[in-house]
Formats: C-alpha cells, structure tokens, sequence
C-alpha cells in the first residue's frame, strides 16, 4: 500500500499562446511531503503550479490529483492556492475579515449559512498569520508583506488537505516570513501537504525536504533541499545556483 | 404634494427607486474589477435593441432586453479571452450598437425627440406594462445579486483562486454580465442608455471613499442610488430637464462632496 499521491504529473507538456513553456514535466508529490520549487525567473515555476492545480491545460501527459484524473477531480476545497501576487484588492474596499472568509466559499454550499465552524477557522487562520488584531481593516491599508499574509490566510481559512503557494516570500519582510514560516509549519505538523514555489528560501529553509529544481521548462533536478552556505551569515538562509541557467534576475540568489 | 397627484409621475419614482436600487448592486461587481465602462457598452448595444422594437412595433424594452443580453455575453466573452484586439472589439461593438440603433428608428419612422428620451430618460415614458417589468426584472436581478453574493465575492477577488477552488467561475461572470445588461434595459426609461451606466458606477464611487469593507459599499450604494435616483426624478419634474441629467448630476455632486469632506476629514 502506498501513500496516496496529491499530485501526479507525468511526461506533462504545457503550451501558453502558442509557445511550449512545460517540456516533458514529471513531478509526484505524495500526501504529507514539503516540496520547493525553485529555479531562475522564467524557467517554469509559475506554469508548473498552474498546471498542477488545473488552471492550465495539458497539452500532453497526463496528471492526476487525489489520485484521481484531473478531468474527474471534483473535489477542489481539499486543495488551498495563493498565487503570485503583489497585493490584494481591486476596485471596491474589503476588510481582512471578508477576504479571508471568501476563502471558505468553495467549502459551502449555497443555501448554506456561515457556520460558527466557518468563523472558527477563518479566526485560527487569521490567528495563524498573525493578522486577527486587523480583521475590521481595510486590505489596502496592509503592507505588502502583511497583504501576502492575508491571502495566505484566505488559503487556510478554506481548511486545505494540500497548500500550493508560488513566491509567497517574494518582496515580504522578515517578519511576515517567520510567521508564514509558523503557519507552514502548523499545516505540516497536522499532516498537510506544502508545494511552494521560491527564488530564495530564507526561514523556510529548515521545513523543506525536497527541492524541484526548474530550468528552461524541465526539471533540472529532483531531491534534497541545496544545503545551506556555511559561509553565509545567516544559518539558515539558502540560495540557489543552478549551473545551466544563469541568474536572469537581480534578486535570484541575493539578499534583499 | 402635487407631484404624487400624476399617474406617470407615481410610476416613474417607483420605477426610479428601484432602479437606484438594482443598478449599484450589480456597479459594485464592475467597479471592483475595473470594468466600469461595461454599462456604457451594453447601454449602447441595447440601443439596438430599441431601434428594433420600433421598427418590429413590438414593445422597445423586450427587443432591447433580447439584444443587450446577447451583447452583454459576447462582450463577457471577449473579455475572457482577453485577446489583444480585444479592447478594439468591445469599442466596434459599441459604435455598431449606437450605429445600428439610429438607422432602425429612422427606418421605422422615429423621430429625434422619441429618440432623446431613450438615450437620456423621460418623465411620461413609464407606461402600466412598462412599470411591472421594470418592477419584476429588478426583483430578478436584485434577488439573484444576493443569492450568489457569497461566490461573486470570490470570484471578483481572484477568478483563479475561485476556479480552484471549485467554483464554477464562467457561469458566475455570465449572470453579472446578463445582470448588468437587465439593468441596463430597465433603467433605460428613467435614466437612459447613455447614463445608465453613471447609476451603476457613481454610487458606488461615492460610498468606497468612506467605507472599509465590501458590504458597505454594496449596501451603501444601493441606498444611494436609490435616493438619487428619486431625487433627480423629482428635480426633473421641476426643473424640467431630462431625468437622466439630474439624476446623474445629483449623485456626481454628492461624489463630490464625499471626496471633498473625506480630504478636509484627513487633512
Ligand atoms: N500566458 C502565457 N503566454 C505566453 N507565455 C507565457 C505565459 N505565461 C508564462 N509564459 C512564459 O513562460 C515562461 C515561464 O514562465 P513562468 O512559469 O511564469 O516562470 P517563473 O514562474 O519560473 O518565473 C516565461 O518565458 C514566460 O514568458
Ligand atoms: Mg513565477
């Protein structure tokens, strides 16, 4: 008997406007696992997470999720997705509070009214970013790292069995990734699952036990986790240097 | 009052109350995704619809309910593509609709001054009929608005985590699209086509410069709208100017002072 697989993609080929982006991707991410997906800018990462939550569609390959072929997969609320942004909002205001609880709307049905279990897990997920003393505010009123939390917390709010998140760290002060740090590692204790895409690791290091490393739409490599620079100032900050594909960024492999 | 003592004045601020009252509920789904200018295209595309009506001598707001509901949902989905040429194929949509509308009523024998009270509103226009479907479709969109609330919340946030998380995000985005072209159609006897679209939009505008959450703005704007669109009713009966003027020229002034006591507030 083996553990269930969260996600299975096999020889996956993505195409977005007209170019291959994903050549030939497989990835298998079993239920529990940590996994980082790390590379340059450009080399996948994003389209990888994409394709692995079904947002976009394969152009070869196949992938299952639960074990179960994606185009039957009926069952999304076991799965939490914070993708790639700068900041939260839009044209009309939303509290912390409404934004985080919007995460648990896939969970309801639609007759359905918000349960004290609904608000129970939207307060322990704002407890665990860290944010419940700004449940009332305005989400543009927030700073950019506090933002990011906020819809981490959207994520956890909906209860998530597996918790996909690209660059959650990107641009987001150091206080803000301890406390995702925290909140990751809650979610792994209580035997979730974690795909997080990364340009630099920095607390995140030490929950991490596999690494995918992308590089020009294929995976470069696939295991443990580069070990920390031991002449580097911070213990546990690690950084990545893939041979085949030089920096394309200025912040891939700094400090910020 | 003397004003309540007409028929077509009773109708026309029931009509006017509730469209200030559908009209924002489906502007602050616009708004929110910077689609403002939507009402403003399908206003134009139901001009049309209008055109067709007359020239048919079948009932105007019907034939331009058929024709904006159409354009409202070939409009959702270029937006959906999102193709380049998109922007291109929203603006020759909308000068087609306006194009299209202006020859039909020509065509039937219209004249420029029926045509004025389509595009700016009018005080006599509400007939009995023409009050129970402004009436019926407003309840339509209203109770629709407030039984997906919970999902159009989500789905305006981010469609791609709404998809993800199972929502079924092209039908969310298709009823705001019929809803707003509903809208549009109702509205078009009290406000018309041409500032329908600034009764969605103004309301909501005014009120997300005092509010913090996203119910507030909904639920401030619709009142409102409501009041504005009351009182620009009442205005026009006696300042004799189209209703769609004063309307929309009541709420830019209270847009106005709510930015301008939200600076002195700060400052
Ligand atoms: N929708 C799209 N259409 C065309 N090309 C795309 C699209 N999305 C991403 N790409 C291209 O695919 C490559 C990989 O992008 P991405 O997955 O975002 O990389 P990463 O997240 O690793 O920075 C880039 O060259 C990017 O320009
Ligand atoms: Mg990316």
């Amino acid at each position: 008997m083996h553990a269930v697989s969260v996600f299975d993609l096999q020889h996956g080929t993505v195409a977005l406007g007209g170019r291959r982006i994903l050549e030939d991707v497989s990835v298998t991410v079993d239920e529990g696992e940590f996994v980082a997906i790390l590379g340059a800018n450009g080399s996948g990462k994003t389209t990888l997470v994409r394709t692995l939550v079904g947002l976009n569609p394969l152009a070869a390959g196949d992938l299952r999720v639960f074990d179960t072929p994606v185009r039957q997969f009926r069952q999304w609320p076991r799965l939490g997705y914070v993708p790639q942004r700068l900041s939260v909002g839009g044209g009309v205001p939303a509290t912390v509070g409404e934004v985080v609880a919007s995460g648990r709307t896939g969970r309801l049905s639609r007759f359905r009214r918000f349960s004290k279990a609904d608000q129970a897990a939207v307060d322990h997920a704002l407890e665990d970013v860290g944010l419940s003393h700004r449940v009332g505010d305005a989400v543009t009123t927030l700073s950019g790292g506090q933002q990011q939390r906020v819809l981490i917390a959207r994520a956890l709010a909906g209860e998530p069995e597996v918790l996909v998140l690209d660059e959650p760290t990107a641009g987001v002060d150091a206080d803000s990734q301890d406390t995702l740090a925290g909140a990751l590692g809650h979610l792994s204790n209580a035997g979730g699952s974690v795909v997080l895409v990364a340009h630099e690791l920095g607390p995140l290091a030490s929950l991490i036990r596999r690494a995918v490393v992308m590089s020009q739409g294929r995976v470069q490599s696939d295991g443990p986790p580069p070990q920390p620079d031991p002449h580097h100032d911070h213990p546990d900050h690690v950084h990545q240097h893939p041979h085949a594909d030089p920096p394309s960024s200025s912040t891939f492999g700094l400090d910020r | 009052m003397t004003i309540l003592a007409f028929d077509f004045m009773r109708r026309g601020l029931i009509a006017a109350f509730v469209v200030g009252l559908a009209a924002p509920s489906i502007g602050t789904f616009l708004v929110q995704r910077r689609l403002s200018l939507t009402g403003d295209g399908i206003g134009h595309v139901a001009f049309t619809g209008v055109g067709l009506g007359v020239l048919l001598r079948t009932s105007p707001v019907l034939t331009a309910v058929v024709v904006s509901v159409v354009g409202a949902v070939v409009i959702e989905i270029v937006r959906e593509r999102a193709a380049a040429s998109g922007d291109v194929a929203l603006a020759l949509l909308f000068y087609g609709g306006l194009a299209g509308g202006s020859i039909l009523i020509k065509l039937a024998g219209g004249t420029s001054s029926a045509l004025g009270g389509y595009l700016f509103g009018s005080l006599s226009s509400v007939s009995d009929g023409d009050l129970a479907v402004i009436v019926t479709l407003s309840a339509v969109v209203l109770l629709t608005m407030a039984l997906f609330l919970r999902e159009l919340f989500a789905v305006c946030q981010d469609e791609d985590v709404a998809r993800v998380s199972g929502m079924p995000v092209r039908f969310l985005n298709l009823l705001v699209a019929v809803g707003a072209a509903v809208t549009v159609t109702v509205a078009m006897r009290t406000v018309g086509l041409l500032l329908v679209s600034a009764l969605m939009v103004v309301p909501v505008a005014t009120v997300q410069l005092v509010a913090r959450s996203f119910k507030g703005t909904l639920y401030g704007a619709c009142l409102l709208g409501s009041v504005m669109s009351v009182g620009g009713l009442v205005v026009s009966y006696y300042a004799d100017v189209p209703p769609g003027g004063s309307i929309v020229m009541l709420s830019l002034a209270a847009f106005l002072v709510a930015a301008v006591s939200r600076k002195w507030v700060r400052a």
